[in-house]
């Protein structure tokens, strides 16, 4: 059987379609988990494939792949499809992560947009830009042919030479370019602050009555419906993970908080739907209305994991600090995950890879004399000259992509019109770099036991201790090296000390690199890859064993760590200079508890954005359901679980993503594994 | 100076208004067969229960969540009778009522009504447990003297107006007729501002196995046998609840 499915690769391998296409089938399988339903799906869909030759301008490719979409309709509102089987054949690295500026579709119209791009200089620029902009026409001919009306039809016609008008229009308006965006290969579109960018089409509608709040609540039900189907193509590298977030709620320059009817109805039309993707994510501020958060703990409360918490008291400040407009930092929306973004203006990839803190702390134990290390200042002066070679080779690494062209991002970002220079050549105005980190919290850890197993107590010399690391502590349970009462999540002046110490020295080693096109590398204290980047790495000694998951973003290994002072913790972490790329503190509630204190858990998060915390997202369910939903999946279609950045079907997850949530799950409720 | 703690507990939000730190005094000086706490039942320390902490520590402990605390919030002292080392804690209480940091106690009130004197200064939310009103009863099942329990009550009530009782239901002693009416009878009494009734739960089954005790089993309590008392409780016009732990 091996070696049928080894020759079966070989020849998938060769080919670029065949590579390409098995990608769908994948994740089509991914879905379905029916053998027979998949292979069925790949018959028919081996004929309706179609990849264009990238010999072809990028322009033209996308153009060809508009003309060959199979259009359906499925909704008697709007039009909005994905065709999985028409695809660009992507070489680089794709744009990802990221959110066009919407606004501009809703305010341009596409005979501007082709204006603008007659007046350009002949060249490359201009020529996929035209040739994607007469696919955009195509596409629009041939979505209004199946409109199952006439308002649809002209809402769809509108796009061609006039502003978005009224609510449903736009609403339109924004599927479509979403459609684009997913149709190009690009992973991870966020859908950006959509409470404040239809605010004025739905007032405009209300007063005019042309609407009532109703109405608009259930298109906004049904434009959330409509971009959670698909959601197996849409999703990366697992189920759910889709980067479908919707921006609500923030603070204005002014000071002032913004939030308006709809930022109520998305939340509360997330709560109904109980579906795990699109997400919201509210913007939180110390002067929001007390009803917002308490909608938003109605909807928290149901397990859904979301709305994730930003809070712009801390995060804004930081932008600004970093060098973003001020004007800019208050509008920002995040990338998939957390990491902050400026819509419209950036070529920023906040998602390229993790910082694994415990790489070059391992690194230095496994190759240092240890018994030269005599106390913890040599200790950290050694970790640091091992870090810096990580960071050095991490960067250059980073530098060294390269970036397929990209006409669709490009068109949304107007500096890019205006210099003619794609997105990923230097054409947008913002133009770092961003990676996520994982397991500083267990090589903080680590270096607070080896301070107290090895200079304090002496009970071990540290390379004594290190051996015992190697043997994955085999017969040496007993060291309690997991039981130290000071650990990563403690609000506790030395743990601190420790996490900022080597944040600041990775900030200090990017303060003077550059990228290609001039940007920066920012960084974040949260990551997906707690497990994946784990799973063949060496224990560690935080009494970590091989293999074991390393600790969830911003959180505590402790039995029953307070959440006040895992609060207080992260909110004494500093984020600035180039910290800020996504810091989310993630936490166990279980659903009863959160039921019999709901008004102070009202007020815990809200006077937790005076405290100080950068974002913050729940899982509430108890590990009672956890297990029994592992054992008995069939009994729980339904159980929806928080996973990283976003939310998953739990019977969907891989089963080590399971243990992890079991594993939290009991520890938040104090007990044992 | 130096007090007996088994725990602190942070983000405590069923020990009174707000959100809390509890403290957890050790030593008692009664003996619920029930007791929730059972590793505060002695003052001596026994192995992993309990440390002495130092008052300028433990305030540092307390002020780490001040800023939680606004929403009504602030410290707790439980145990526990905490109310017995209430004069070497004096000290602190005096330097938090400065600072503004609401102090609430859990008492069920059996101590020396010159250790009630200290907290009637600085307290200023009392949780008051009622647990068994005979005279008889009281003594062989708590080991408690209730004519200082009533002293106290009085004491109390003449001088603080938000009072709070909190009634563990049992079949075999609260909810027993001559018990029943003597609660009903103090409620109608005093009039505190709020009655919490709760069911017994078996929480602490793994520290009673660490002291090498047993916990008794209690008849069960139905959600019934819960609202009925809940309503009987109304009918004297006192502000009642059932609280879920």
């Amino acid at each position: 059987m091996n070696k049928i499915i080894e020759l079966i690769n070989k020849i998938i391998n060769k080919s670029e379609k065949l590579s390409n296409f098995t990608v769908i089938v994948y994740k089509y399988n991914r879905k379905y988990r029916n053998m027979t339903k998949t292979i069925l799906f790949a018959l028919k869909g081996i004929f309706k494939f179609y990849m264009p030759s990238t010999k072809l301008s990028k322009g033209m490719q996308i153009r060809k792949i508009f003309q060959k979409l199979k259009i359906k309709r499925n909704s008697d509102r709007f039009i909005y499809y994905l065709d999985p089987l028409k695809i660009l054949n992507i070489k680089n690295f794709e744009i990802e992560n990221t959110t066009i500026d919407y606004e501009i579709g809703l305010e341009k119209s596409l005979e501007e947009m082709q204006k603008e791009n007659e007046n350009m200089k002949d060249g490359e620029y201009k020529e996929n830009q035209k040739q994607l902009l007469l696919g955009i026409e195509e596409l629009i001919e041939k979505e209004k042919k199946i409109a199952p009306n006439e308002q649809v039809a002209n809402n769809l016609e509108n796009i061609k030479n006039k502003k978005a008008d009224g609510f449903q229009e736009a609403l339109q308006r924004i599927l479509f370019y979403n459609q684009i965006v997913w149709q190009t290969g690009h992973h991870l579109n966020g859908l950006g602050r959509l409470d404040k960018i239809l605010d004025k089409y739905y007032k405009k509608d209300i007063k005019e009555n042309k609407i009532t709040k109703e109405e608009a609540r259930s298109l906004i039900n049904e434009f959330m419906k409509l971009l959670h189907e698909n959601f197996w193509f849409k999703s990366n590298a697992l189920l759910g993970d889709t980067g479908q977030v919707i921006i609500l709620g923030g603070k204005e320059p002014n000071g002032e908080y913004f939030c308006n009817d709809l930022t109520y109805m998305f939340i509360e039309e997330t709560e109904k739907l109980q579906l795990p993707d699109p997400k919201v994510l509210l913007r939180v501020a110390k002067n929001m209305p007390r009803e917002l958060m308490e909608t938003s703990v109605k909807c928290i409360k149901t397990g859904i994991g979301c709305p994730l918490f930003s809070n712009d008291e801390v995060v804004i400040p930081q932008l600004i600090n970093f060098g973003y407009d001020e004007k800019d930092a208050y509008s920002y929306v995040t990338a998939a995950c957390w990491e902050p973004l400026i819509t419209g203006k950036s070529f920023d990839q906040n998602n390229m890879k993790t910082i694994v803190f415990l790489k070059p702390f391992t690194e230095m134990l496994n190759k240092e004399n240890l018994e030269e290390i005599k106390n913890q200042e040599q200790l950290m002066e050694k970790y640091k000259t091992y870090l810096e070679k990580y960071i050095d080779e991490f960067f250059a690494e980073l530098d060294a992509r390269k970036f397929e062209t990209d006409p669709v991002m490009s068109l949304f970002i107007p500096h890019c019109n205006q210099v003619e220079i794609d997105v990923t050549e230097g054409g947008a105005i913002y133009n770092n770099y961003g990676a996520t980190s994982v397991s500083l919290a267990n090589t903080v850890n680590s270096i607070i036991n080896i301070n107290k197993f090895v200079f304090q107590d002496k009970k071990y010399t540290l390379s004594e201790l290190n051996e015992l690391r190697k043997n994955n502590f085999e017969n040496n349970e007993n060291i309690q090296l997991k039981d130290q009462g000071i650990r990563y999540g403690k609000d506790d002046d030395k743990v601190l000390e420790i996490t900022n110490m080597i944040t600041k020295w990775v900030d200090e080693m990017l303060e003077n690199k550059t990228n290609r096109i001039g940007g920066k590398l920012k960084f974040g204290l949260s990551a997906p890859s707690y497990i994946d980047e784990s799973k063949d790495f060496e224990a560690s000694l935080d009494g970590r064993k091989k293999g074991d998951a390393f600790i969830v973003h911003i959180s505590s290994d402790i039995t029953s760590n307070p959440y006040t002072e895992l609060i207080q913790f992260a909110s004494k972490i500093d984020y600035s200079g180039n910290r800020f790329n996504g810091n989310v503190i993630d936490f166990m509630v279980t659903p009863s508890f959160m039921e019999n204190n709901f008004e102070k858990f009202t007020d815990f998060l809200i006077l937790s954005i005076d405290v100080g915390f950068f974002q913050m997202q729940m899982n509430v369910v108890s590990s009672e359901t956890l297990i029994k939903a592992k054992e008995h999946p069939e009994e729980f279609p339904n159980l929806i679980v928080r996973v990283w950045g976003f939310s998953a079907y739990f019977n969907d997850l891989p089963e080590e993503y399971k243990n992890v949530l079991i594993e939290r799950a009991l520890k938040n409720e104090g007990k044992s594994y | 100076m130096k007090v007996r703690v088994t725990n602190i507990q942070r983000f405590s939000l069923q020990d009174g208004p707000g959100i809390r730190t509890t403290v957890f005094l050790k030593g008692c000086s009664i003996c619920c067969p029930w007791c929730a706490n059972p590793e505060n039942i002695k003052y001596e320390i026994q192995g992993e229960f309990g440390y002495d902490i130092e008052l300028d520590e433990l305030e540092k402990e307390i002020l780490k969540d001040e800023k939680f605390y606004k929403s009504g919030g602030g410290v707790t002292f439980s145990g526990g009778e905490p109310l017995l080392q209430f004069d070497k804690l004096e000290p602190l209480l005096k330097r938090l009522k400065q600072q503004n940091i609401n102090i609430c106690i859990e008492t069920a009130l059996f101590v020396p009504t010159s250790l009630l004197e200290i907290a009637l200064k600085y307290v200023d939310e009392f949780i008051v447990d009622i647990k068994i009103l005979d005279n008889s009863e009281a003594k062989k099942v708590l080991n408690g003297d209730i004519e200082l329990y009533y002293k106290n009550i009085k004491k109390l009530f003449e001088q603080k107006h938000n009072i709070t009782f909190r009634i563990p239901v049992t079949k075999e002693y609260t909810l027993q007729e001559h018990n029943k009416k003597r609660i009903l009878d103090l409620l109608e009494k005093y009039k505190p501002q709020q009655v919490e009734i709760f069911k017994l739960h078996r929480l602490a089954e793994s520290k009673y196995k660490t002291l090498k005790k047993n916990l008794i089993e209690f008849k069960e309590v139905t959600y019934d046998d819960m609202e009925n008392f809940l309503k009987e409780i109304k009918n004297v016009k006192i502000n009642a609840k059932i609280c879920k732990i």
